[in-house]
């Protein structure tokens, strides 16, 4: 078993003669909590997009726990995303005619089978087990967040993506998301977070930095 | 507590629909509108054999036998063998036809000896000024032709005398007959007075027929009668019933035409609105994509909530499919039009094939959807 729950080799990534990604070498262990960070264009959510299989790279090596993702077809991709990690963007992306209570279902459902009890235990987690029966358009922007979390971690997944996590929150409900990640670290979750607020970078146990499509620093904190 | 995988599928098929109900109702008008015609068009189409053939039996007798050129006259009692041999249902009315000078007090002038119970069927397209002689045994009333009545002045009402030698019988004049042909210049007698009158008993000149043609019977039947009776001449009247062939191709294709032209509609209809809820669902398909989603799970969630749609629309469309097809059947036919088994499963195939067609672009586009660009807002 392999000690990185994520690394890449010399991995290159380009649109056409644009180079997004230029000979990315990072490596992300176990239980770590990481920021990648970078002023907008420097590649930070190609490189998510990559690590979370919703892409894939023109050269070199990614490992995903482990497994190298170049030799997983569409379907192997798509287990990855449903059995390994858990994932959480800017926006709240959730299903509109979903409560809170199945959209965090909606995970489990892709990942093997749903389970209510496991999905409402996830749900007070992040302190929303006042507000499982409401829609997305009945919850707050920070509560829209957490059932995104709630989602991303219903099904145990090691690795959690979270791609500018706090970007449309206000400062109590940062706070919030902040403090679950704290926790979720605390318990040995791999998190890793792309974020261009150096702020957030704080919370991490290193960061990341590109620039133009090149790690161009990594900070231990 | 753990709930099946077919139950999420079920929650995303509903509540996705419930969500844009405003389009999903465009989608049932359409589709339900396009089951609908397909029904009544269908019903019709099927019913339409039997409903022409009787609707056209106004054109007149459509077959004829009679004896040939070298054999004088038909016996009525052939005549009346044919006739018995004649599927009761398919018999509208019939009638043999003797023909003879007779002396009037006027002039000598062309009788016509006909079946008068027959000849309101038979003969619906003559007009008559009066009223028809309507029992066949009416030895008291006759009718005349309208060129005929103009010649010797006569009118309803009149009396008219045959003469033979001694003898003589006085007529009554119950109707004036115009019907544009030869008719109209004979004096119409009931057949068998002419025959007693002409000495002619159990004699015709021919027998006319009116058959119902709607699976093509009067072929048939031609065929059969030159077996039974090859001394006769058996056959269709063409110029009728090719007619009436004619007519129910060009309804049938008619019909078709219009069901085609409402499918392609509702097609058209279905696939513009669907499109635009998979336009407005693209971030919804990425999550799901993203989360792990097989894609040929989101074709197959877009396909159940369009049979879905389709299902109800097919009920609907039936119901409205009968009322209109009955409204059809009565200000076309003066009739009902049964709804047959093949209206039901065309129905229900052209429908679920127009839902899935309208459907196929849109959830494949549905199911390309990128993630990654769709996710990040671009």
């Amino acid at each position: 078993m392999s000690e990185f729950a994520i690394e890449t080799r010399g991995l290159v990534k380009r649109f056409g003669q644009v180079c997004a990604l230029d000979n990315v070498n990072i490596a992300v262990r176990k239980g770590e909590f990481v920021a990648i960070m970078g002023a907008s264009g420097s590649g930070k959510t190609t490189l998510m997009n990559i690590l979370t299989c919703l892409d894939t790279h023109t050269e070199g090596q990614v490992f995903l726990d482990g497994q190298e993702a170049s030799l997983l077809d569409e379907d192997g991709r798509r287990n990855f995303r449903a059995e390994k990690i858990g994932l959480l963007f800017q926006q709240f992306h959730l299903i509109p005619y979903l409560t809170a209570l199945q959209n965090v279902m909606l995970a489990q459902h892709y990942h093997s089978v749903t389970e209510e009890d496991a999905a409402k235990k996830v749900l007070e987690d992040v302190g929303l087990g006042h507000r499982m029966d409401h829609l997305p358009s009945q919850l707050s922007g920070g509560e829209q967040q957490r059932v995104c979390i709630a989602r991303a971690l219903v099904n145990d997944c090691p690795i959690l993506f979270a791609d500018e996590p706090t970007g449309n929150l206000d400062e109590a409900n940062e706070k919030i998301v902040l403090d679950i990640f704290q926790k979720l670290h605390a318990n040995k979750h791999t998190i890793i977070m792309v974020t261009h607020n150096p702020d957030l970078g704080r919370y991490t146990d290193r960061v990341i930095r590109l620039q133009h499509g090149k790690v161009i620093e990594e900070v231990q904190n | 507590m753990a709930a099946s995988k077919q139950s999420m599928g079920r929650l995303l098929v509903i509540r996705s629909l419930k969500l844009r109900m405003r389009r999903v109702v465009i989608v049932l008008a359409a589709l339900t509108m396009g089951a609908a015609i397909i029904t009544a068009m269908a019903g019709v189409y099927f019913d339409i054999n039997e409903k022409m053939s009787h609707e056209l039996r106004s054109y007149g007798a459509n077959f004829f036998v009679g004896p040939k050129e070298d054999q004088g006259t038909l016996s009525t009692t052939d005549y009346q063998h044919i006739v018995a041999l004649l599927p009761e249902a398919d018999r509208v009315a019939s009638s043999p036809y003797l023909y003879g000078l007779v002396q009037t007090d006027l002039e000598q002038v062309v009788a016509m000896g006909v079946d008068f119970g027959q000849m309101k069927k038979l003969a619906p397209f003559w007009q008559v000024l009066g009223e028809r002689v309507g029992v066949s045994f009416d030895e008291r009333n006759v009718m005349i032709g309208s060129k005929l009545a103009q010649r010797l002045e006569l009118k309803v009402g009149a009396k008219i005398n045959l003469l033979q030698g001694n003898k003589r019988h006085t007529f009554t004049i119950k109707g004036i007959v115009n019907s544009g042909g030869d008719e109209d210049n004979y004096l119409i007698v009931n057949l068998s007075f002419l025959q007693k009158w002409l000495h002619q008993s159990d004699q015709a000149h021919y027998a006319l027929f009116s058959i119902d043609n709607n699976m093509g019977q009067v072929s048939t039947i031609a065929q059969q009668l030159k077996k039974q009776f090859p001394n006769l001449v058996s056959r269709p009247i063409l110029k009728v019933s090719a007619s009436e062939g004619k007519v129910l191709d060009k309804i049938k294709l008619l019909m078709g035409v219009v069901a085609l032209v409402i499918l392609v509609l509702s097609i058209l209809c279905v696939n513009t609105t669907l499109t635009a809820m998979m336009s407005e669902r693209r971030r919804e398909f990425a999550l799901q994509i993203a989360l792990g989603a097989p894609r040929k799970q989101i074709m197959s969630q877009i396909m159940q909530e369009t049979l879905l749609m389709a299902g109800i629309s097919i009920v609907l469309g039936l119901a409205l499919g009968y009322v209109l097809a009955q409204i059809l059947g009565h200000t076309v036919f003066s009739a009902s039009i049964n709804i047959r088994l093949p209206v039901f499963v065309l129905t229900v195939l052209l429908s679920v094939s127009a839902a899935l067609l309208a459907a196929y672009i849109p959830a494949v586009r549905a199911m390309k959807v990128d993630p990654a660009k769709v996710l990040k807002g671009e």
